[in-house]
Formats: structure tokens, C-alpha cells, sequence
């Protein structure tokens, strides 16, 4: 008896301890040609290992377009295994929207590819993405296993790219990050906006230039022609609603931080104040928005003076 | 025989006389609610052994994670000791500098005072009033960091010679307090406010911050050290029938160099 208890502790210990960490990472086809591999709405933790965020591949007749490559060597790795898995074809381009963690630490994943991102993005990594590494590290633990910065060795000039049949235009803003790549496929109508959008989840506001730039951003983004939307976290939608959201968030908490600094709140009163109801049944809406109070108060304080 | 017996009764007796005395001492004091590993230390550096105990009307308000561990928003309300405050004794007990600030609050001042500092890792944050009666009431928060913010240079200090233009102007604006009257006095001031922790670059900080009345009467009284983040956006709140002679107040700060900053409220 006392000795099947020990074959059962041992089986249970090997299975908790001993299981390979696996994102199981699994691809959608949300329209011609086009897959996306759809991320949690959570923050990071050490049970999701970062998986928090969409990235996507287009597979042209002449190659394959990735659009983001994850938190990590893991998840690059399985997501190449994914693709491998859809097509024979040989991944093409590499693009890397913008300079934080869960989007570009799978790159060396892509070692063998070209990897591209706008010059600043490109830039930012090179200055921030040790840090942004060491800080996963910590957040998620070993997911993060030998994952080290590979950095996108091809700044992106061109604004246009014919592959396949696909035609993809590629614009530069800078609302969330400093500097941030959207990519529209005109054949397909599907927009990737990566972190430009978030939808169902509170978006991030570590790097913004400015709320206003941002919603600026976005206005631009309305008058695009497209009939699907991934967002950078959250799920694909059809449509503008994605942007709208997104917009009167940005709208809600820049009046917010506003109205807080006209008032001489501090920045703790700010973080107690309650979520307006629109948004928080969002996922994590709490959390980021204290974050976003600690990113941003201090610009409307020193507004007010 | 005899004698190991009473021997033996003794040595119960004694074990039960400590015993009770044991549990005596656990009842005289009070177990830290944060279960830091440094409030014996910390608590004989600021507090000695005065008689104190753990008070919730004292508000530490700290956000649950140090997004930013150059600047912590921190605030302290002990309004409910209101009148009764000789001093109130703000710090961190896992800063390699502990102390962040101590305020000394004039009796007609609503005691509550706001800045942001620095955090070099996750920390029990204390605020320790002690009261007339010569009882110490202490408040206290928990406060997640990935930290090095005591360690990492100013920005203004180092990374551009921004402050050596601009060292100690001040910005300040006054702002009605919603709830039962009262001003808020909010002010920046542009200072480094170094550590000495950062390498090679020695500590450089604003110590005493006083807010005077017309008639020179200190109203409210800060001495900060090292942890208070560079740039300090600092609010005092008054009493709304102190504010009878708007313009009259001053605010007088002095550095660790000796530099004097004054400005007119």
C-alpha cells in the first residue's frame, strides 16, 4: 500500500515538476492566407509564460510574413513549428511592430530570416531590450529559459511590399511606443495594428509620447479601408469597433489625468479614484490603469503649475 | 530521591514562570501586520523603545507595485490624530536609506502631506506619529518593486546638465480641497536629489522644507533625506481659515550644500 502511495507521489511529482513548459500555441485562420496565433487577456505570470500577446502570419504564394514573434525563444520556437506545420513555404519577412517584450523576444526563433522593424524600433531595442528581457525574466520565470535579444538586423524604409498576391502597406506612427509599425494586407483586409489597438483588454501606456499623439494615431487608422482588425492583445473583430474602444479610453483617461491635475490631486488620490463603467469590465482594467497613473500623472501635475 | 523530586518541581515551576512570562511579552507587543524582517530594527532606530502601537488611522497610501522605482507616489493622512501630532516619521525598512522624511505639522494643519520617492526593492513603508501623549501611532503598506531606484542616477542630475540651470525654481499652485474646506499648497522643485549611492556621484538633496505664515509662524516642517525622488512634487493641506491671507505664505527649502531656495506662495 505505503508503496503505491510512493509510485503515486512519484508520478504526481513528475507530472507538476518535470513537464516540459509548453505554450501549446495554436493558429487560427481568420481569413485567405492569414493566421493568427491569439494571446491571453492577462498580465504576464509565471502560468502563461507571457502568452498574452496575438501575432500572425500571412502565407503569400512566394513566402511567409510574420508579424510579431513573441516573449520568448520558447514561444519563437514553437511558433516556427506552427508555421512549419501550415506551410512549406520559407518565412520572408520578419516584422517586429514596436520594442516591447512579448513582441520581439521570439526572434531568435527567426535567426535564419530577415527581420524588420522601423529604424526607431530598432533603436529602442538596442537601448531597452536587455532590461525588458531581464524584467520577463522575472515576471515569468523559466518560460524565459535561454532567451536572450536578437535584434531586427533590417530597418524597415519601404512603405509598400507586393508578395505573392498579397499587397501590404506598411505605416509608421508612434502613439503607443515612439514608434509603432501597423500593417494593412489590401488583398485580404485584414489590419494588423499590434499594439496601436488594444480590445477587451486595457491597453499600455509605459512608452507613450503623448495620449493626444496616440488618439491622433488612431484617427488615422479610422480611415483606412479594412474589414478585419487583430489587435495587438485581444480578440480579432470585424470592423472599427476595436479602434473605437481603444479611442475613448485614451479619450476617457486623458480627460481623467486632466481633471485630477486641475483639482491638485495627488497621484495616490488619482489611483484610488474609481474606473469609469465603460471600461471596467475590461481585462486587467485596474491594474493597467494605476500603471498608467504612474506613467503619466506627472505630465498633467507639471501642466498645472 | 527527595531531593531530585524537588529538584524536578523546581525546574517545572521555573519552566512555567518563563512560560507565562512569554506570553506576557507577546501580548505587550504587538506583531507587525507586515511581518517585516526589519521592523525591530527600524522601529529602534526611529522609534527607541517609547510605547507605540499599530493604527490603522494612519493612511500610508502607496500603489501596490512600484511601476516607476525612481517615483513612488506616497501619501500620509493622519487626520484622524489631527491636533494631537508633535511628529510623524515616514520610511521604508528595506531602503539601504530608511528614512524618507519626517513632517512636523503645525496643530491648526490638516495633517496630510504627499510626494513621491525612491525604492530599491519591495518594502514595508511606515508612517509613525507620535502623539502628545508621547505614544507613537504607526500606520504601514506593503509596496512591490522590481527596485534599484535608490541606486540608479537622477535624471536631471546626470544624464543632462538641465538642474544646474535650473537648480531649486519652484513651481507651486493652490488648489480649493473638495471636502470640508481647506487649501491644498501643491509645489515642484527642480532639484537632483542624489542618493551618494549612484556611482561616483556624491548625495545632493533638499533636507528642510518650511511653509511659513505672514507672521513667520512655521505652519508646516519637513526634513527629508536621501529617498525623496528627484524634482519633489510635494502638497501640504490647511485649513481653510488659515488661508485668510492669500500671498502671504512662504516656502523656504535648504539643501545638504547649503544652497537656500525661497519662493511666495
Amino acid at each position: 500500500m505505503k508503496s503505491l502511495f510512493a509510485v503515486f507521489l512519484l508520478v504526481l511529482c513528475s507530472s507538476v515538476y518535470s513537464a516540459p513548459l509548453q505554450y501549446n500555441l495554436t493558429a487560427r485562420e481568420i481569413a485567405k492566407d492569414t493566421w493568427v496565433v491569439e494571446g491571453k487577456t492577462e498580465d504576464f505570470s509565471p502560468a502563461n509564460g507571457g502568452n498574452i500577446v496575438n501575432t500572425a502570419f500571412v502565407v503569400t504564394g512566394d513566402g511567409v510574413v510574420l508579424i510579431d514573434t513573441g516573449p520568448s525563444l520558447r514561444y519563437g520556437t514553437e511558433l516556427r513549428q506552427l508555421i512549419g506545420s501550415v506551410t512549406d513555404k520559407p518565412i520572408l519577412y520578419v516584422l517586429n511592430t514596436h520594442h516591447h517584450p512579448d513582441h520581439f523576444l521570439g526572434n531568435q526563433a527567426f535567426q535564419d530570416s530577415p527581420i524588420y522593424a522601423l529604424p526607431e524600433t530598432g533603436k529602442l531595442i538596442a537601448q531597452q531590450g536587455n532590461a525588458f528581457s531581464e524584467n520577463m525574466y522575472r515576471l515569468v520565470g523559466d518560460w524565459m529559459r535561454s532567451t536572450e535579444v536578437h535584434l531586427p538586423g533590417q530597418p524597415l524604409s519601404v512603405s509598400q511590399l507586393k508578395l505573392g498576391q498579397h499587397r501590404f502597406r506598411f505605416i509608421s506612427m508612434t502613439g503607443h511606443a515612439g514608434a509603432d509599425l501597423v500593417v494593412l494586407d489590401e488583398t485580404t483586409g485584414v489590419l494588423f495594428t499590434a499594439d496601436m489597438v488594444f480590445y477587451q483588454r486595457a491597453l499600455t501606456t509605459p512608452h507613450t509620447p503623448d495620449l493626444k499623439q496616440w488618439i491622433a494615431d488612431l484617427k488615422r487608422l479610422e480611415t483606412l479601408d479594412f474589414k478585419l482588425l487583430v489587435p495587438g492583445h485581444g480578440p480579432v473583430s470585424e470592423g472599427r469597433v476595436a479602434i473605437v474602444q481603444t479611442h475613448a479610453y485614451l479619450s476617457w483617461l486623458d480627460k481623467r489625468l486632466s481633471q485630477a491635475a486641475e483639482q491638485g490631486l495627488s497621484m495616490n488620490e488619482v489611483i484610488e479614484l474609481p474606473l469609469d463603467k465603460h471600461f471596467d469590465q475590461l481585462a486587467v482594467a485596474r491594474k493597467e490603469y494605476v500603471r498608467s497613473v504612474a506613467h503619466l500623472y506627472e505630465r498633467y501635475e507639471n501642466a498645472m503649475f | 530521591m527527595m531531593i531530585r523530586l524537588l529538584l524536578l518541581t523546581l525546574l517545572v515551576t521555573v519552566s512555567a514562570v518563563s512560560a507565562v512570562s512569554a506570553v506576557s511579552a507577546v501580548q505587550a507587543v504587538e506583531s507587525d501586520p507586515i511581518q517585516s524582517p526589519m521592523w525591530d530594527y527600524t522601529r529602534q532606530q526611529f522609534i527607541g523603545s517609547a510605547p507605540y502601537h499599530f493604527d490603522e488611522r494612519v493612511k500610508v497610501l502607496l500603489p501596490a507595485f512600484a511601476e516607476n522605482p525612481t517615483q513612488v507616489p506616497l501619501q500620509i493622512d493622519a487626520t484622524a490624530l489631527a491636533g494631537d501630532i508633535e511628529r510623524i516619521v515616514v520610511w521604508a525598512d528595506l531602503n539601504p536609506i530608511q528614512h524618507i522624511f519626517t513632517y512636523y505639522p503645525h496643530p491648526d494643519v490638516i495633517p496630510k502631506v504627499s510626494l513621491r520617492f525612491k525604492v530599491q526593492q519591495g518594502t514595508a513603508v511606515r508612517a509613525a506619529v507620535l502623539t502628545q501623549s508621547g505614544v507613537w501611532h504607526v500606520g504601514s503598506a506593503y509596496l512591490d518593486a522590481a527596485g534599484g531606484g535608490c541606486t540608479t542616477p537622477s535624471t536631471t542630475g546626470n544624464g543632462s546638465p538641465f538642474w544646474e540651470s535650473h537648480l531649486g525654481e519652484t513651481q507651486s499652485r493652490s488648489f480649493p480641497l473638495a471636502s470640508k474646506g481647506g487649501v491644498r499648497f501643491k509645489f515642484r522643485v527642480i532639484h537632483p536629489m542624489d542618493t551618494g549611492l549612484a556611482d561616483a556621484i556624491p548625495e545632493f538633496y533638499i533636507q528642510q522644507v518650511i511653509l511659513q505664515n505672514a507672521k513667520k509662524e512655521s505652519l508646516a516642517r519637513l526634513e527629508l533625506s536621501q529617498p525623496v525622488a528627484e524634482n519633489p512634487v510635494i502638497s501640504f493641506d490647511l485649513r481653510d481659515d488659515l488661508n485668510d491671507q492669500a500671498g502671504q505664505y512662504q516656502l523656504w527649502m535648504r539643501d545638504n550644500n547649503g544652497n537656500e531656495f525661497e519662493k511666495a506662495l
